[in-house]
């Protein structure tokens, strides 16, 4: 499980995305580092306005003004990089390259069409052409793979629960068997139990797939089933990455650390802390580490020098101060 | 056969679409079939006998020149109708292409039919009217009639549907749309439009009633077509020759009730077109 033995399929360099405003530039995703792995599950966690979504919405393309991607470069296996890619290069990326399974399962189906209908026509848009049945009989087989009967095809978003309609977004995002399926929350508005077999419905299909799984959310215990790798993102950086045994064992992290022992378990009982202070301000942000403000281990040199990615032994990386320090003196966590 | 049975057994749950169906149904079968029951040269001044009241032999009486208003509505109602259809059909599909293009792409183009479609709105459209149509008076005809009402009956349906547009835009599933990597034409007009359908289907119908409308009042100032006895043009010459205090009621009550007739029916067809195109509002089939 070392970085060498797995191929990478992402990789991220230095992902800047701006939002312009009257106030001044509001980084929304900072200087992120990230490599995905082929067939990886990775998960990404953080608080509202951390950037999480937005850094999804750049790999497609995705960024309104006033938002722009100010920089970075995302390298898929083969070389393209999916930041430069213009025009018609976009529209076919997504989809056949890129899937996104969508937050809001509710409205994001077309209302007036077939969930038949909607999959077969995303599936002609990217040229694949084929007859009546052949498109029929694919998407049968597409509903077949996320449980869902034949039926449904004929049926309108209306008439499906909300799990049912999860399911139909998550055929249509396999449709044409992505290498990177983008979840943002794809279960936030479903109850835990529904919630529980969509994740493993996506992670049956990840693994026929073998394709790369990046699920962003802020749900602790979701995560914690789910993922391979997780990513901790504040502020727009990404302040900690490492196996998921890793980070909820031993959280490098003050933030992570925080965040962990939020998470109410059966073992540890008594007063929960939140975490204190208030998320930052994008337009303001804090100097040095973006933390430190809310930080309790938080040094004098934190309100002056930006932390850089320090890494943790085998695949860990920590963005904190209290990691460099350790490493100039040859010792590690 | 099957599909017949379908299609009248939808109309039994949806009464509204059917009664229209039917009342527009008459009025052309009114204006195809007419003629070949009834003398459409009555309908030239000076061919019969003038001022009869409705009787066995003229049913809708007759005018002051000589006509047979029965004869007179069999030509007139289909005129009228053209006008109608032509009109609203040519405002229409300018306001749809208009409306779907600014409000979905937007910038430049977008302020341009907002600025412009905004400012024609103030004016008073039978000011406009007025004015082009004294000024080819001339060699006035049914299709220049619909075309002189066409050029103010695109502002209003731009406007709405661009407005609709906007917000449709922003819905998660265009969002999806986009983000599974479809063009930016191919969910103008398969995402965004079927989706307007029943609200395009009411536009219409009151982009006919408005056009039907506007030439009336057009040609009731005497601005219509001269020669053409359209359902307007009747509705003139009993004002000109004064038919409301001459006692005269079938003169004018007779084109006024087949102007009804069209607009209830285009007003039912549309109510009932919304329930059809509008899956969550239709009844199990």
């Amino acid at each position: 499980m070392s970085d060498s033995a797995r191929e990478v399929l992402l990789d991220i360099q230095g992902l800047e995305v701006h939002f312009e405003t009257r106030r001044g530039i509001a980084r929304a995703v900072n200087d992120v580092d990230l490599q995905l792995y082929k067939g990886e599950r990775f998960g990404l966690v953080g608080e509202s306005g951390s950037g999480k979504t937005t850094m999804i919405l750049a790999l497609l393309h995705m960024i309104k003004t006033p938002g722009l991607i100010a920089g970075g470069r995302a390298i898929f296996d083969d070389g393209t990089d999916l930041l430069s890619l213009r025009g018609d290069e976009v529209r076919k990326n997504r989809l056949r390259r890129v899937a996104m399974v969508p937050q809001g399962a509710m409205n994001s189906l077309n209302p007036v069409m077939r969930i038949g209908d909607q999959i077969s026509l995303t599936i002609r848009e990217h040229g694949e052409e084929g007859t009546k049945q052949e498109l029929a009989a694919r998407v049968t087989q597409l509903l077949d793979r996320v449980e869902l009967k034949p039926e449904v095809a004929m049926l309108y978003p209306h008439e499906l629960s909300g799990g049912m309609k999860q399911r139909a977004c998550i055929a249509q995002a396999i449709s044409l068997g992505p290498q990177l399926i983008l979840a943002d929350e794809p279960t936030s508005a479903l109850d835990v139990v529904v919630q529980r077999q969509i994740m493993q419905t996506l992670r049956e299909l990840q693994l026929q797939l073998e394709a790369t799984v990046l699920l962003v959310g802020h749900d602790m215990g979701l995560m914690a089933q789910f993922a391979e790798r997780v990513g901790i993102m504040y502020g727009g950086k990404l302040v900690e990455v490492g196996s998921v045994t890793e980070v909820f064992r031993n959280p490098q992290h003050p933030y992570t650390q925080l965040l962990i022992s939020s998470i109410p378990s059966f073992e540890r009982r008594g007063i929960f802390k939140g975490i204190p202070g208030v998320g930052l301000s994008l337009l303001d942000p804090p100097s040095g580490c973006l933390f430190h403000p809310r930080c309790p281990q938080a040094m004098e040199r934190c309100s002056r020098d930006e932390p850089g990615l320090t890494s943790l032994g085998t695949e860990g990386h920590v963005s904190c101060l209290l990691h460099e320090k350790e490493e100039t003196h040859g010792t590690s966590a | 056969m099957h599909r017949l049975d379908q299609i009248l057994y939808y109309l039994r749950e949806n009464p509204m679409l059917g009664a229209g169906g039917v009342l527009i149904l008459f009025i052309v079968l009114f204006g195809t079939l007419g003629p070949l029951f009834v003398d459409t040269e009555l309908a030239r001044p000076l061919s019969t006998t003038s001022r009869l009241a409705p009787s066995w032999d003229h049913p809708f009486g007759t005018d002051d020149a000589g006509r047979d208003l029965l004869s007179v509505m069999v030509v007139g109602v289909p005129l009228t109708m053209r006008v109608g259809l032509l009109a609203g059909t040519v405002g229409l599909g300018v306001g749809i292409f208009l409306g779907f293009t600014s409000g979905y792409l937007g910038g430049t183009f977008d302020t341009i039919v907002r600025g412009v479609v905004d400012t024609l709105l103030t004016v008073p459209g039978l000011v406009v009217l007025i004015s082009i149509a004294s000024t080819i008076r001339e060699e006035i005809s049914v299709n220049i009639m619909a075309m002189v009402v066409a050029s103010l009956a695109w502002m209003w349906p731009t406007r709405v549907i661009r407005a609709q547009v906007l917000t449709m835009r922003e819905r998660a599933y265009v969002q999806m749309a986009k983000l599974n990597g479809m063009s930016t034409m191919e969910i103008i007009w398969k995402e965004l439009f079927p989706n307007l359908l029943p609200y395009l289907a009411a536009l219409f119908a009151n982009a006919v009633n408005y056009a039907i409308l506007a030439s009336i009042g057009l040609e009731a100032l005497g601005l219509g077509p001269q020669n053409d006895p359209t359902v307007g043009m009747t509705i003139y010459w009993a004002i000109t020759f004064s038919a409301l205090i001459r006692g005269m009621w079938w003169w004018w009550a007779i084109p006024i009730l087949f102007i009804g007739l069209v607009f209830v029916g285009l007003l039912m067809i549309a109510a009932g077109l919304d329930e059809l195109a509008n899956p969550k509002q239709r009844k199990a089939v």
